[in-house]
């Protein structure tokens, strides 16, 4: 198209009212520049549509004039090299904006690190604390039973110190008591003090006495029983029993009576006997 | 900028150019002066909206601001790239709030540009009425759909069934009748 017939189509008012395309627009660029003509014709068009909405022209409030300076930064002086700075600017203002958040960030993230770390201690000192537990329980057990074993030894150790004082003692009299025809296994040992009238009995071997029934120990003085108290039978082992105090004696023998014992000894029931040696 | 009551600042377009392209920003208040109430009306013109318009030439002047590498001598002149920018800006606005169709619609039957020039009255616009006067319809609603409400040559040759040579030849008078118009006012 001639530039003559270009000018008279009207593509350059249409481009001044702006009724082109972006990819029309830069023809009509490209032509405007490649001939003075066109240009000429062009910047009128665009002169008269200037003028057109400079017909149009409304005063905007005040206000707004502060606030796109504002945001454009004219309000600043001017800076020589301005490029750069603009650069600067968009660096600081993303760095900044990474400053701003970054502390949020890490606070966020080392909250969460610390309610795990706390959620993981929490959970550890409740089983540790747990085990100190049943750890001390079982100890608190095992501590009850030693002292229970303990207070049991030294009564047990109390009871043979007691005894090898008595075997010691010359004073005490050892009398072996032995077991009548219908008991042979039956024996008793009766330890007994004349000058102190004590008298004890120890390594009990009798036969288990039947329900309802007790041994009772008679002391001999001329053939009279004296009444020495009631055998009881506490079961295996050493059994030394304090009993009434005699003093005066021949022989022991020990009978079968009814439970309390009886005033004379039943001579039918008698299990062990045996004579002092003087 | 006839209607500007306070003296302001003006510069050549050589010079605001230059100084654009070195990044004075102080320029930018004197391009404010020289041309925020054409951009404004005309941005108005399109968005109808006060607080709208305001945003959008804030928009459209940063965007002028930031994107001036893009500018040169072959774009034209300064004003009307400047314009460009504020129009498209606007019509991305009302295009984007869908208006397009209503406005489109409503505005075929009545006086385009009348709504809100009568609001905002001026005894500048008296030469609008005038002007009115001597465009016929035809010429002002090829010229208006295009300069206020956005539309291309071909959506407008499309949209009212005219062939697209019609389209321009009508811009063209319009244009040659509002160069005679402003030739006489002068």
């Amino acid at each position: 198209m001639h530039n003559e017939d270009y000018i008279a189509s009207g593509i350059l008012e249409v481009y001044a009212a702006g009724g082109l395309s972006l990819a029309e627009r830069e023809e009509v660029e490209r032509r405007a520049a490649a001939s003075p003509e066109i240009r000429m014709a062009l910047n009128e068009a665009c002169m008269v549509m200037e003028e057109y909405a400079s017909l149009h022209a409304v005063n905007p409030r005040p206000e707004l004039k502060n606030r796109i300076l504002d945001q454009i930064g004219a309000s600043q002086p001017a800076q020589s090299s301005a490029p750069t700075i603009e650069n600067d600017n968009v660096k600081q203002l993303l760095y900044e904006e990474d400053k701003a958040a970054s502390p949020y960030k890490w606070m966020f993230a080392a909250s969460i690190a610390l309610f795990l770390l706390s959620g993981w201690l929490s959970f550890h000192f409740y089983s540790k604390w747990q085990q100190a537990e049943e750890k001390l329980a079982s100890v608190t057990a095992s501590e009850q039973l030693l002292a229970q074993n303990f207070k049991t030894t030294s009564l047990q150790l109390q009871q043979q110190e007691k005894k090898l004082a008595i075997v010691q003692d010359p004073g005490f009299k050892h009398v072996n008591l032995k077991g009548v025809e219908a008991h042979p296994d039956a024996s008793l040992r009766v330890y007994w003090n004349p000058q102190q009238q004590q008298v004890y009995v120890d390594a009990i071997a009798l036969p288990a006495p039947p329900a309802g029934k007790q041994y009772q120990l008679w002391a001999l003085k001329d053939g009279q029983p004296i009444d020495a108290g009631m055998i009881e039978m506490l079961g295996k082992g050493d059994s030394l029993q304090q009993m009434k105090n005699i003093d005066a004696a021949q022989a022991f023998a020990v009978t079968l009576e009814p439970i309390g014992g009886s005033k004379t000894p039943t001579l039918e029931q008698l299990t062990v006997m045996g004579t002092v040696d003087s | 900028m006839t209607n500007q009551q306070q003296p302001i600042l003006k510069l050549s377009e050589e010079e605001l150019v230059e100084r654009l392209r070195s990044r004075d920003a102080s320029v930018v208040s004197v391009l404010y002066d020289m041309y925020s109430p054409a951009l404004y009306g005309v941005v108005l013109q399109i968005v109808k909206i006060e607080e709208t318009a305001e945003d959008v030439l804030q928009e459209a002047f940063v965007k002028i601001w930031n994107s001036f590498d893009s500018y040169n001598a072959s774009k034209g002149r300064l004003f009307t790239w400047m314009l460009n920018i504020c129009r498209n800006q606007a019509i991305d606005a009302i295009r984007s709030r869908q208006h397009r169709v209503n406005t489109k619609t409503e505005d075929i039957e009545g006086p385009v540009v009348s709504g809100y020039s009568a609001t905002e009255f001026k005894p500048e616009h008296i030469g609008v009425r005038d002007m009115v006067d001597n465009l016929n319809p035809e010429q002002k609603q090829v010229i208006d759909l295009m300069y206020f409400e956005g539309l291309s040559q071909s959506e407008i040759a499309e949209a009212y069934d005219i062939p697209l040579g019609t389209v321009k030849t009508r811009a063209r008078s319009a244009v040659k009748v509002l160069a005679r118009f402003f030739k006489g006012r002068a």
